[in-house]
C-alpha cells in the first residue's frame, strides 16, 4: 500500500508537459486529479518513474459556442455538475458526473484524466462515444484530434501515443430536438458501475426520430456502441415497444465480461432494461426541448 | 529519489516539510506536521476518513501526494478553529445527538458536514444523507449523524449563510 | 433458577421515551472524538520507531519451499526480516470452548505449510513505511501448491484433503429435548428449509494497528487496537517470556465488532520489538485486512419444523455446518452459540440440533457481532414465515402462538429465567412502521418482520469474572480503574456513569483508566455483549461497597445515620435536611484521616453452571435480550434492486444505563445487519479472495438508507447493572429475516441465501409461481 518511488514534475503549460513526457519516455505518466491513477500506484498496479502533474497546466474552461461545447481537459467532474453552460448545452454530462465516485473524487477527477485512463467502468468514456465527442491532443508531433470512437482501444489503453496528452474535449451539442440520458446500475451510489447506458435521441420537427445513439459501458473492455440496435427507431415517433425491442437487441449484441457484483447473464438483462429506460427518457427530454418553441432552452 | 521541500498552509498556519514524492499527503500530515486528526481508513478514497479541505474543497488526502499540495491551503477538523474546551456548535451537536461512537469516521464526517452546510445551509434530511454518502460509518447506522447535522443546520441557518458564503 | 441471581424490582411496564438530545458534559472520550484529538493506536509514535509489515501467502494450500530475503535485507533502512524459524514458540494454542475441545495450534508465521490465502509467512521492519513496503515486495517466497478443500460440506466428505492431521471436522455440538422423530411424524405439516450465509468482514473504519516497545523493566509493551488485553499471556508464550513481562494497553478502538477479539497485530508486533529491541509500529492495510483477518462463519442451516394445523411448533430438527476456515480460533464457541440459540425465541417441546465447525483452506472464521446466534436468526425466522405460508396463517399470529415464556426450556434443557417481552417488541415495531407506503409503477412494496433472541454475557461454564478498582481523590474527584477495552460503545463512559451515580460524583469529575494489563484490574475482553453485565456489575458492586464503607464517616460528620444519607451532586447530604452537606472532597480527606481508605477493589462473579457435552444438556448463557424489527421495502420489478423505505428496530433492554447510547447500538447493529442481508460478501473462489478492495466490500452508506427508528423498551429487567440487558449484539440478527420477509411480501418468493443481491431477488421473482403482496402485515 505504498507507491514506488518516482520523480515529480509540475508542468505549467501543455507544451511543458509534452516536453517532460517526451524526455521521460514510456515510463512517465500524466496526473491531473489522480483519482484513478494514484490508487493504482498505491496498490503497485502502476509504477511510473516520472509523474508529470498537469493540474495547473491550463485554465479549467468551459465554453459553449455554435453547437459545440469545448471543455478544457482539466474540467473536473464537480465542475460539470455545477456549470450553467453544461446545463444548457449538454446536461447529460452533469447527469453522468453525479455517478462518479464520491464528492471528494469529483472535486479532483478530470474529464481529460477519465478519458485518458480508459477504465472500462468509467462513465465519461461511454458518454463521450455516445455524444460523438472528440479529444484535442498535443504530442511531440504537434496537435491532432481523435474521435472518441477511435480513442478507446481496450482496458486502460487508449490510442494516445507516448508523450501525447489530452488538452481539450470537444462535444457536439446537437440540434433543437435533442434529448439525452445517462443511466447506471451500481450496488451503492458512487460504486463501480455494473452496467452503464448512454442514449441520444434527435427528433425532427414532427417528433420523429432523426438520429439515435446508444452506447453501453462497463460490460466490456471499452464502451460498446450498439446504436445499430436502435436503428429501427429511425423515422418513427419512438414508442415504448420500440425502445424495449432496441434494448433487447442491444443486450443480445453485446459480449459481456465478468464482474465482482453481477453475473454476465444478469448484467445482460439489465442492459436491456436500462437501454429501454434511457431511450424513453431521452425521447421525453427531446420532446420537451422541442415543445419550447422548437428552440433549445 | 530526492527529497523535496513542500510548503502549504495547515489550518491557517504555514508549514514547510521535506518529503519524498511518493509520500501521500495523509502520511505527511499525520507524521510530520502533527495532524493526527486525519485518519487512514482504506487508502482507496472510498471511506472518507482521510477527508481534508484542499483550497476549501473536500478531497481524499490518501490519494494525493504531498508534493501536489505545495502552495495550497489544507484544512483538517481542527481547522474549524475550536478545540476540546471550546467546540464548534456542529461538534457540540454531534455530542448532544450521539453522532459519534467509535469516533474514527468523525473527523471526516464533521468536516464534510461543515463544508456541505456552507454550500447548502437549508438541507433536507435526504440531502444530508446524500451529502454524507461518501463518508462511511460502521457504528452509528447514520441516523444520529443526520440528526446532529440537521439540528445544527436548523439552529444556525443564518450564521452559516454569513460565515460560509462561497464564491 | 440460580441462587446468585440478583432480583430487581420490576415496576409496571414502561416505555423509555426516545432519547433526544443529551445534556453536556459527556465523557471525555466522546469530546476528544468530535474534536479529533483522541489517540487511536496509530496516533502514537516513539523516537526511533520502526515500521513493520507482514508478508502473506499467495496460495490457499500447499508448502513454502523457499524464502529468499537477501534483496529485502539490502534495502536501505531495513532492520529485520523474520520467518518461522525466528519465532521462539511458533504456536498459539487456545482451548476456546471451555468444554475441553482439543485445541489446534496456529502458527504465528507459516512453518512450511500454508493453509489459507493470506496466511502470514514473514515479517519486515524498516525505518520508514516506504522502505518496509519496498522490502516486503522484494522478499521472494516459493510455494508448492497442493489440492485444498474450500467448501465446508465438501470438507466433510471422506476423500477431502485434510486441512489438519486430525481431519476436517473440528467439533460438533448436539442438544436434544423430547422425541423429535415421534413428534415430527405426528405433526400435521412439516416445513423444510435450507439457508445459506456468506463470509462477511467486520469492516470497522480503523484498520488493525499498534505500536510496541520494551520499557525500562524489560517488559514488552504493546499499545494496540484490541478488544482483549488478556492476550498478553499468549504473546508471552510466543516469545517464551514470563507472563509478567508482557503488557498490553488497549487503545480506544475505531470499531471492533469481534474482529479485534482474537489477536491481530499483537504477536507480529511483539516479535519485531523483541528482535530489533526498537519501538515498532504496525498498521495493516485495508486490503490486507479484507484478505486475511478472520471473518464471520458462513453457515449452511437445514431446518425441519413440524407444526400443528394451527401453526404450533411440535418438533424441530436442525443441522448446521459452519465453515471454520483454516484454523479454529473461536469456532468452537461460535457453533456452540448457534446450537443453543438455534430455535430462537420460540417454544419447541421436541428438538434435536447438531452444529459442526469444519475446517477448509479458507480464511479462518471467528468472532463477529452476533457470534453464531446471529446467522440462525435468518433460518428460524424464515421458517416461521414458511409455516405461515404453508398453513395460510398470518405470520404475526404464528409467531405469537409460539413465542417462549419465562420458564420455557431451551434446546439444552435449561429454562429461560427472565421475562420474555418479545410480543410487545413485535407489536411496537409493527405499529411504528405506520401506514403502508403506496407502490410506484414498476416497483413492488412489501413488509416483513424478524424476531430474535441474543445472549449477553459469556457462557456460564467459563466462570466469568471482572474486577474493578474505585477511589476518591483528595479533591473529591473519582477514579475508576478497570481493564475494559472500549470499542466505541461507551464502555468506559458507562463505568463513570455507574460509579458516579452510586457515589454522587458528576461525570466531568470522574476519570476512568482502562485497558492496561499491567495497571488495571482485569475485566475480561469486550465481547459477547458482556462488558456492561460484567464490568458494569463489578463497578456497581465495588462502588456500593465503597459507599457503604464511607457512609459511617459521612454520617458522623453530618450528625445522622448511614441510612439517612444521599450521595449526590459531588457531595453527601442528609436526605431529610439537604442543607446539611459535605463535599465529596471533605469526605475523602476525613475518611483517610480516620484510616478508612477511600478506595476499594472487588470482583464480580457471574453466575456459573455446568454443561454436559455428551448429554447436550446444561446451562449455557446467563440471559438473553429479545427484539423484533419491522421493515418496508420497495423492489424494482425489472432489476431486483431493493430499497428500504422504512425500518424499525425494537428491543427490550431491561433498564437503560444510557438510553441514547442504547438507541445508537440498535441503529448501528441494525444497519450492519442490513449490510449482511443485502450486499456484503467477501468474494472467495476456490479459496482465493478475488477482490480485496474496500470499494468492493459493500457496507451500507447513508445515501442508500432511511432513518432507522430505534425503540428501546424498558420492560423486564435483565441481569446487568440496575437490571439492564446487553444491547451490543442483539440488533444485528433480525434485519436479514425482516428484509427477506419484506422482499417475499413484495415479490411472492423467498430468497434463502445471503446476501440477497438484486440478482438473487430477480431470480426469485422469476421463479415465483404466485402473485405477490399478501397484505399480511398491514400493520
Amino acid at each position: 500500500m505504498y507507491a514506488a518511488a518516482f520523480e515529480y514534475v509540475r508542468a505549467s503549460s501543455w507544451n511543458e508537459a509534452v516536453h517532460h513526457l517526451s524526455e521521460a519516455g514510456d515510463e512517465a505518466r500524466v496526473v491531473a486529479g489522480g483519482q484513478s491513477l494514484v490508487p493504482m500506484m498505491m496498490l503497485r498496479l502502476a509504477e511510473p518513474t516520472v509523474l508529470v502533474d498537469v493540474g495547473r497546466a491550463a485554465e479549467r474552461s468551459i465554453q459553449g459556442t455554435d453547437g459545440t461545447l469545448m471543455l478544457s481537459a482539466l474540467v473536473r467532474h464537480v465542475d460539470l455538475e455545477r456549470s450553467l453552460v453544461v446545463a444548457e448545452a449538454c446536461p447529460v454530462l452533469a447527469e453522468a458526473a453525479t455517478h462518479i465516485g464520491n464528492i471528494r473524487v469529483r472535486h479532483r477527477g478530470t474529464i481529460g484524466g477519465s478519458l485518458a485512463h480508459a477504465e472500462p467502468t468509467a462513465e465519461l468514456p461511454c458518454l463521450a462515444v455516445a455524444l460523438g465527442a472528440s479529444v484535442r491532443t498535443l504530442g511531440p508531433g504537434g496537435e491532432r484530434t481523435i474521435a472518441a470512437d477511435d480513442l478507446f482501444v481496450t482496458h486502460l489503453t487508449t490510442s494516445l501515443e507516448v508523450g501525447e496528452v489530452i488538452t481539450e474535449v470537444e462535444v457536439p451539442v446537437g440540434g433543437a430536438g435533442r434529448g439525452t440520458c445517462f443511466l447506471e446500475m451500481a450496488r451503492r451510489t458512487g460504486d463501480f458501475a455494473l452496467v452503464e447506458v448512454a442514449a441520444v435521441v434527435d427528433l425532427d420537427g414532427n417528433g420523429r426520430c432523426a438520429g439515435v445513439r446508444l452506447v453501453v459501458g462497463a460490460t466490456a473492455d471499452r464502451p460498446a456502441d450498439v446504436s445499430s440496435a436502435a436503428e429501427p427507431l429511425l423515422g418513427e415517433e419512438p414508442s415504448e415497444r420500440a425502445a424495449q425491442e432496441a434494448g433487447r437487441a442491444a443486450a443480445e449484441a453485446l459480449e459481456i465480461g465478468p464482474s465482482t457484483h453481477g453475473s454476465a447473464s444478469y448484467r445482460r438483462e439489465i442492459v436491456g432494461v436500462l437501454a429501454r429506460r434511457a431511450l424513453l427518457s431521452a425521447t421525453v427530454r427531446a420532446r420537451g426541448a422541442l415543445g419550447q418553441d422548437g428552440d433549445r432552452r | 529519489m530526492t527529497a523535496t521541500e513542500v510548503s502549504f498552509e495547515l489550518n491557517g498556519r504555514p508549514v514547510q516539510v521535506g518529503v519524498e514524492p511518493n509520500q501521500s499527503l495523509i502520511e505527511v500530515l499525520r507524521t510530520q506536521v502533527g495532524a493526527t486528526d486525519v485518519k487512514h481508513g482504506c487508502g482507496e478514497g472510498v471511506c472518507g476518513t482521510c477527508t481534508v479541505l484542499l483550497d476549501g474543497e473536500p478531497v481524499n488526502s490518501c490519494l494525493l501526494f504531498a508534493v501536489q499540495a505545495d502552495g495550497a491551503s489544507v484544512t483538517t477538523l481542527r481547522g474549524l478553529g475550536h478545540d476540546e474546551g471550546n467546540l464548534h456548535p456542529l461538534q457540540e451537536s454531534f455530542l448532544e445527538h450521539g453522532g459519534s461512537q467509535c469516533g474514527f469516521c468523525t473527523p471526516g464526517m464533521v468536516l464534510t458536514a461543515h463544508w456541505f452546510l456552507g454550500q447548502n445551509p437549508r438541507p433536507t434530511r435526504e440531502e444530508i444523507r446524500e451529502a454524507l454518502g461518501g463518508n462511511l460509518c460502521r457504528c452509528t447506522g447514520y441516523t444520529k449523524i443526520v440528526d446532529a447535522v440537521d439540528d445544527h443546520a436548523r439552529a444556525n441557518r443564518s450564521d452559516h449563510e454569513e460565515e460560509n458564503r462561497v464564491a | 433458577m440460580s441462587p446468585d441471581t440478583v432480583t430487581i424490582e420490576a415496576p409496571d411496564r414502561r416505555e423509555a421515551p426516545e432519547a433526544g438530545r443529551r445534556r453536556l458534559p459527556v465523557h471525555q472520550d466522546f469530546v476528544e472524538k468530535v474534536a479529533g484529538s483522541l489517540r487511536y493506536a496509530d496516533d502514537w509514535a516513539l523516537p526511533g520507531m520502526l515500521h513493520g509489515v507482514v508478508v502473506r501467502a499467495t496460495i490457499a494450500c500447499g508448502r513454502v519451499t523457499h524464502v529468499d530475503a537477501s534483496a529485502a535485507l539490502a534495502v536501505p533502512g531495513v532492520h529485520a526480516v523474520l520467518t518461522a524459524d525466528d519465532v521462539p514458540h511458533n504456536a498459539v494454542v487456545e482451548e476456546a470452548s471451555g468444554l475441553g475441545i482439543d485445541p489446534v495450534p496456529q502458527p504465528v508465521l507459516a512453518d512450511g505449510r500454508v493453509r489459507y490465502d493470506g496466511e502470514p509467512v514473514a515479517l519486515v521492519a524498516a525505518e520508514t513505511p516506504g522502505a518496509a513496503a519496498e522490502a516486503a515486495q522484494l522478499i521472494e517466497v516459493d510455494y508448492e501448491e497442493e489440492p485444498g478443500v474450500f467448501d465446508a460440506e465438501e470438507a466433510l466428505e471422506a476423500d477431502a484433503p485434510p486441512v489438519h492431521p486430525g481431519g476436517n471436522l473440528y467439533v460438533s455440538w448436539r442438544a436434544a429435548q423430547g422425541d423429535v422423530e415421534a413428534a415430527m411424524s405426528a405433526a400435521d405439516a412439516v416445513v423444510e428449509g435450507t439457508y445459506r450465509t456468506q463470509h462477511v468482514d467486520h469492516a470497522y473504519l480503523e484498520p488493525e494497528a499498534g505500536v510496541g516497545w520494551i520499557d525500562g523493566d524489560g517488559v514488552v509493551t504493546l499499545r494496540v487496537s484490541t478488544q482483549v488485553i488478556e492476550h498478553a499471556r499468549e504473546v508471552a508464550e510466543v516469545l517464551e517470556l514470563p507472563h509478567s513481562k508482557v503488557r498490553v494497553i488497549g487503545a480506544y478502538m475505531g470499531g471492533g465488532f469481534g474482529g479485534k477479539e482474537d489477536m491481530t497485530v499483537e504477536p507480529h508486533l511483539a516479535l519485531l520489538v523483541w528482535k530489533t529491541k526498537r519501538p515498532v509500529r504496525m498498521v495493516w492495510t485495508r486490503q490486507e485486512s479484507l484478505l486475511a483477518r478472520q471473518k464471520r462463519h458462513p453457515m449452511v442451516m437445514r431446518y425441519r419444523t413440524g407444526v400443528t394445523s394451527e401453526g404450533e411448533i411440535v418438533a424441530e430438527d436442525i443441522r448446521i455446518i459452519g465453515n471454520a476456515g483454516a484454523y479454529p480460533l473461536l469456532s468452537s464457541r461460535v457453533l456452540f452459540a448457534s446450537a443453543v440459540n438455534s430455535t430462537g425465541p420460540y417454544r419447541v417441546p421436541n428438538v434435536r440440533v447438531e452444529t459442526s465447525a469444519v475446517f477448509t483452506n479458507t480464511v479462518p472464521t471467528s468472532a463477529m457481532r452476533g457470534f453464531g446466534a446471529m446467522q440462525v436468526v435468518f433460518a428460524y425466522e424464515s421458517q416461521m414465515d414458511r409455516i405461515a405460508e404453508a398453513l395460510g396463517l398470518d405470520p404475526v399470529e404464528v409467531r405469537e402462538r409460539n413465542f417462549a415464556r419465562r420458564g420455557d426450556l431451551r434446546p439444552t434443557g435449561e429454562q429461560l429465567d427472565t421475562e420474555v417481552a418479545i410480543g410487545e417488541c413485535l407489536h411496537t415495531a409493527l405499529e411504528a412502521l405506520g401506514e403502508r407506503s403506496p407502490g410506484a409503477p414498476g416497483k413492488r412494496v412489501g413488509r416483513g418482520i424478524g424476531c430474535n433472541l441474543q445472549p449477553y454475557g459469556r457462557a456460564v461454564f467459563f466462570h466469568d469474572r471482572a474486577s474493578a478498582w474505585i477511589g476518591l481523590e483528595r479533591d473529591g474527584t473519582l477514579v475508576v480503574r478497570a481493564g475494559v477495552t472500549d470499542l466505541g460503545g461507551g464502555q468506559a463512559a458507562s463505568l463513570a456513569q455507574i460509579a458516579g451515580e452510586v457515589l454522587g460524583v458528576g461525570i466531568d469529575r470522574a476519570a476512568v483508566h482502562i485497558a492496561d494489563s499491567s495497571l488495571t484490574p482485569l475485566t475480561g475482553g469486550t465481547f459477547a455483549t458482556r462488558q456492561l453485565y460484567m464490568s458494569g456489575n463489578a463497578v456497581l458492586t465495588v462502588a456500593r461497597e465503597l459507599r457503604d464503607r464511607l457512609a459511617p464517616v459521612a454520617a458522623e460528620l453530618l450528625g445522622g445515620a448511614p441510612d439517612d444519607l444521599e450521595f449526590a451532586d459531588n457531595g453527601v447530604r442528609l436526605r431529610e435536611a439537604p442543607d446539611r452537606r459535605i463535599a465529596t472532597a471533605e469526605l475523602a480527606r476525613a475518611a483517610e484521616n480516620k484510616g478508612v481508605m477511600p478506595w476499594h477493589m472487588g470482583t464480580f462473579h457471574a453466575e456459573t453452571g455446568k454443561f454436559d457435552v455428551s448429554a447436550g444438556r446444561g446451562r449455557s448463557f446467563p440471559d438473553v435480550t429479545y427484539g423484533a424489527h419491522a421493515a418496508e421495502v420497495e423492489v424494482d420489478e425489472e432489476t431486483g434492486e431493493v430499497r428500504i423505505l422504512k425500518y424499525v428496530a425494537c428491543h427490550d433492554i431491561g433498564r437503560a444505563i444510557d438510553l441514547q447510547r442504547a438507541e445508537g447500538q440498535i441503529q448501528g447493529g441494525a444497519v450492519q445487519g442490513i449490510g449482511y442481508a443485502l450486499a456484503e460478501e467477501v468474494p472467495i473462489e476456490d479459496g482465493m479472495c478475488t477482490s480485496t478492495l474496500f470499494a468492493d466490500y459493500l457496507i451500507p452508506s447513508s445515501g442508500d438508507l432511511p432513518d432507522v427508528r430505534a425503540i428501546a423498551l424498558e420492560l423486564h429487567p435483565g441481569k446487568g447493572p440496575f437490571g439492564a440487558r446487553g444491547i451490543g449484539e442483539p440488533p444485528i440478527g433480525p434485519p436479514a429475516p425482516a428484509l427477506a420477509s419484506a422482499i417475499a411480501d413484495a415479490i411472492g418468493a423467498r430468497v434463502d441465501q445471503l446476501p440477497m443481491t438484486p440478482e438473487r431477488v430477480l431470480a426469485a421473482m422469476r421463479g415465483a409461481s404466485r402473485p405477490s403482496g399478501t397484505e399480511a402485515l398491514a400493520g
